[in-house]
């Protein structure tokens, strides 16, 4: 695994120390200006711990984004001692991409017509371009795919990932999630009352679960996990953190952005795979929870409903969430799985990890050691 | 293994609302690039796309609160359902994959130029809700009932046959049984400058595959199919447009904009897929090309083809040639394209074609479609980023 992120930077041991410490990062944002807007808290990832990652003649001119996802695939190939190749695939998860140069992009066009476009920021407005500046850094030439979903674009990136080796489109994944902040992105979630203090109420803060969670907190960073088919990563000599046993996803159809916690998937893989657990199944539970009211409670009704054993344990209601440790942002779903993975390589059982997404898009992992 | 099949197809094109307008659009060679009427074009080379017509778009029965892009991705998606004759049952377990780009930035960058030139705040902001490319798989997901795994996809312009891959890798997986798959797109600022910016535009219509060819046009189009378990929708009596199958998706870890300079991504990509789908080279009929009309995109391909079916072996089109380059859609509107030619025997043409480059040592059916009774076909889709997808058919 590989993580550049608010509270560290580097492979399994920086992530296992962090989480261990559960110092939070979030902290008043100084990267911009926040003068007038209702939210000022962020989880900002400093890049003067990102610069010696990067390779100064391929890497200086990526978007800031990109820099984020190479330095994060970079650490992760480098804790995994994985090579490049036709057999290497990749899958990025993000929620907002790379509105920086969007923004940056047009607001050239703005100031200067025509002539002030340029062509070197344009193909970064595309939200591939984190997983092909990755692809290019590491030579990884199977499938690279990459995915939009709020909240949980990690885990499903990982979700995803897993099932495409199970697919044979590649032996080996890197997957995982990044965002960044960016002053548009920020203020304009804040205009919309996306952020804490959602509709202006109780203090801003990351709390999720809690009675007075009052919305989520930004962060950015990138994180990534490195997974292998079993017997390969056996047969090279891998150290093996952990096994995905199984990864399954569906949505509840509920109207966009919103979170309706009286809506339940009556046939989803999800629903289906967690009813068949039983609290011996695991240990614990990571979920998605933010501090977003409306998430926080549909994840809550549905663990209850579909665990309803299980759901009275702590750690499991409510579930652990990281979301204070590193706030909200893209990659924070591979970090759940990698938690997990540090849980369960650490003899705590197998652990869940859960996710429910504004719009209903839903997750659930199962990682245990490997038998 | 699962036999997978196309049960259901839905289109809104440059030629209108529905697979029928669509598919008579291209079997009659006509092109539907045209000056551009949404954005300002001022001060630009190029000034022409395929836009969905107006009276198409105002003529949905959807509400225009909603993003230009989710009221044809939601019109698309509504017909391919209704084609298959799907139930709300059959719906509830239905996966959806949605391929996208450009999300709602069409609305939201009327929020940001309005605020940029007013300096004021504008009521435009809700626009945003709307922007990013889930935005149609959570507004589709919802409105159909569709209840299986939901993802948005974004692989560029080889988004929409990734859409198609990963789909029916989740019913082959026994995931769930059919699958809503497709890509939407429509016009926006930020790609019409972008393009031109990279000087990848032709000021006229694009020329794939031409001597003179000098880039692309681009077009906006929403495009989705149903995949289903064959046993399932023979059992369910569910219409069989066609079998998928099967799949390769590579990466060129090359270039960000340009292609590998011998195809290497294209031809693994092509033989995956031949590979997945258990057919020889020599049995494929007809490929739908990437075929953008970009002087490197063409030629490059040409060369992957010949190193993958051999020079000259097969009937070889660019539907782009009249709709434009539909980007996260294109992919899927040219895989129905393909399937559509395999069920009527007519193979689509490239239009404006009129001096077929040396290079490009294929016939690429120009100007007016070709009857041939063909039993399987390749669509090719690539993309920034170095994405290669390659889809296999078979009629049905």
């Amino acid at each position: 695994m590989g993580t550049v992120n608010a509270s560290t930077v580097g492979g399994a041991d920086a992530v296992a120390a962090a989480l261990a410490l559960g110092r939070t990062a979030i902290a008043p944002v100084r990267a911009f200006p926040l003068n007038g807007c209702r939210s000022h808290l962020g989880a900002e990832v400093e890049m003067s711990a990102v610069s010696a990652l990067l390779n100064r003649d391929t890497d200086r001119r990526l978007s800031r984004i990109c820099q984020l996802t190479v330095a994060a695939c970079r650490l992760a190939a480098l804790d995994s001692k994985i090579t490049g190749g036709p057999h290497l695939g990749i899958v990025v998860g993000s929620e907002f991409g790379d509105l920086r140069s969007s923004e940056e992009f047009v607001a050239a066009f703005l100031r200067r017509g025509p002539a002030g476009l340029s062509p070197l920021i344009f193909p970064n407005t595309v939200m591939n371009a984190m997983a092909a500046a990755a692809a290019i850094a590491l030579d990884a030439r199977a499938a690279s795919v990459t995915i939009n979903q709020a909240t949980i674009a990690g885990d499903l990136a990982v979700t995803r990932a897993a099932a495409l080796v199970a697919g044979g489109y590649a032996s080996t994944m890197i997957a995982g999630g990044v965002d960044e902040l960016s002053a548009v992105l920020y203020r304009s979630l804040a205009d919309l009352g996306a952020l804490s203090p959602m509709q202006g109420g109780g203090t801003e803060g990351c709390r999720p679960y809690a009675p007075d969670h009052n919305g989520p907190v930004l962060g950015e960073g990138a994180s990534f996990l490195v997974l292998e088919e079993l017997g390969a990563a056996k047969a090279r000599g891998a150290t093996i953190h952990a096994e995905v046993k199984c990864g399954v996803w569906g949505n509840i159809p509920t109207a966009p952005h919103k979170a309706q916690p009286f809506r339940v998937d009556l046939h989803s893989p999800v629903r289906r795979f967690l009813e068949d657990l039983t609290p011996a199944h695991f240990g614990r539970c990571y979920g998605s929870g933010n501090g977003d009211p409306g998430v926080d409670d549909w994840e809550i009704a549905l663990l209850h409903r579909d665990l309803p054993e299980a759901s009275r344990r702590p750690g499991i209601r409510p579930p652990l969430s990281l979301a204070p440790q590193f706030g909200q942002h893209g990659g924070l779903g591979a970090l759940r799985a990698a938690a997990a993975a540090l849980d369960a390589a650490r003899g705590m059982g197998p652990v869940l990890v859960h996710g429910i997404a504004r719009g209903g898009c839903r997750i659930a992992l199962l990682i245990e050691l490997p038998r | 293994m699962t036999r997978i099949v196309v049960s259901g197809l839905g289109v809104v094109s440059p030629y209108g609302v529905g697979v029928k307008t669509f598919w008579e659009g291209i079997a009659a060679g006509t092109c539907a690039i045209r000056p551009i009427t949404l954005i300002e074009t001022e001060g630009f080379r190029s000034r022409i796309a395929a836009e969905v017509p107006a009276p198409a778009v105002a003529g949905l029965d959807l509400s225009r609160r909603r993003s230009r892009a989710d009221r044809v991705a939601l019109a698309a998606a509504r017909e391919a359902v209704a084609d298959a004759h799907l139930t709300a049952q059959d719906r509830s377990v239905a996966a959806l994959l949605v391929a996208a780009v450009g999300g709602g930035m069409l609305e939201g960058e009327a929020w940001y130029w309005e605020e940029a030139r007013t300096g004021r705040r504008s009521p435009r902001i809700k626009a945003l809700r709307s922007i990013l490319p889930a935005s149609h798989a959570e507004t589709v997901g919802h409105c159909l009932g569709l209840g299986g795994p939901k993802e948005t996809i974004i692989m560029a312009c080889a988004s929409g046959a990734a859409s198609i891959a990963l789909g029916a890798d989740l019913i082959r997986e026994g995931v769930v049984p059919l699958a809503v798959v497709g890509g939407v797109d429509v016009l926006t600022r930020i790609c019409f400058m972008g393009f031109n910016a990279l000087k990848l535009l032709d000021a006229e219509p694009c020329r794939p595959f031409d001597r003179d060819r000098r880039g692309m046009s681009i077009g906006e189009a929403a495009a989705f199919m149903v995949l289903e378990d064959a046993q399932r929708c023979r059992a369910r009596g569910g219409p069989m447009y066609g079998e998928y199958l099967g799949a390769g998706m590579t990466t060129d870890a090359h270039h960000i904009t340009a292609p590998h300079p011998v195809g290497d991504g294209m031809i693994r990509a092509m033989n995956l897929a031949l590979d997945a789908a258990g057919v020889p080279a020599s049995e494929i009929g007809y490929v739908n090309a990437h075929g953008t009309g970009t002087p490197q995109n063409d030629r490059v391909e040409a060369l992957a083809l010949s190193c993958v079916l051999g020079e000259g072996s097969v009937p070889v089109s660019s539907t782009k040639s009249m709709v434009g380059h539909t980007m996260a859609a294109a992919g899927t509107l040219e895989a129905i394209a393909t399937v559509l030619a395999l069920q009527h025997s007519l193979i689509p043409p490239t239009a404006n074609l009129r001096n077929l480059d040396p290079e490009v040592p294929f016939d690429c059916v120009p100007e007016v479609a070709r009857p041939a009774s063909v039993e399987v076909a390749l669509s090719n889709s690539f993309g920034f980023g170095g994405q290669n997808v390659s889809l296999v058919f078979r009629k049905g």
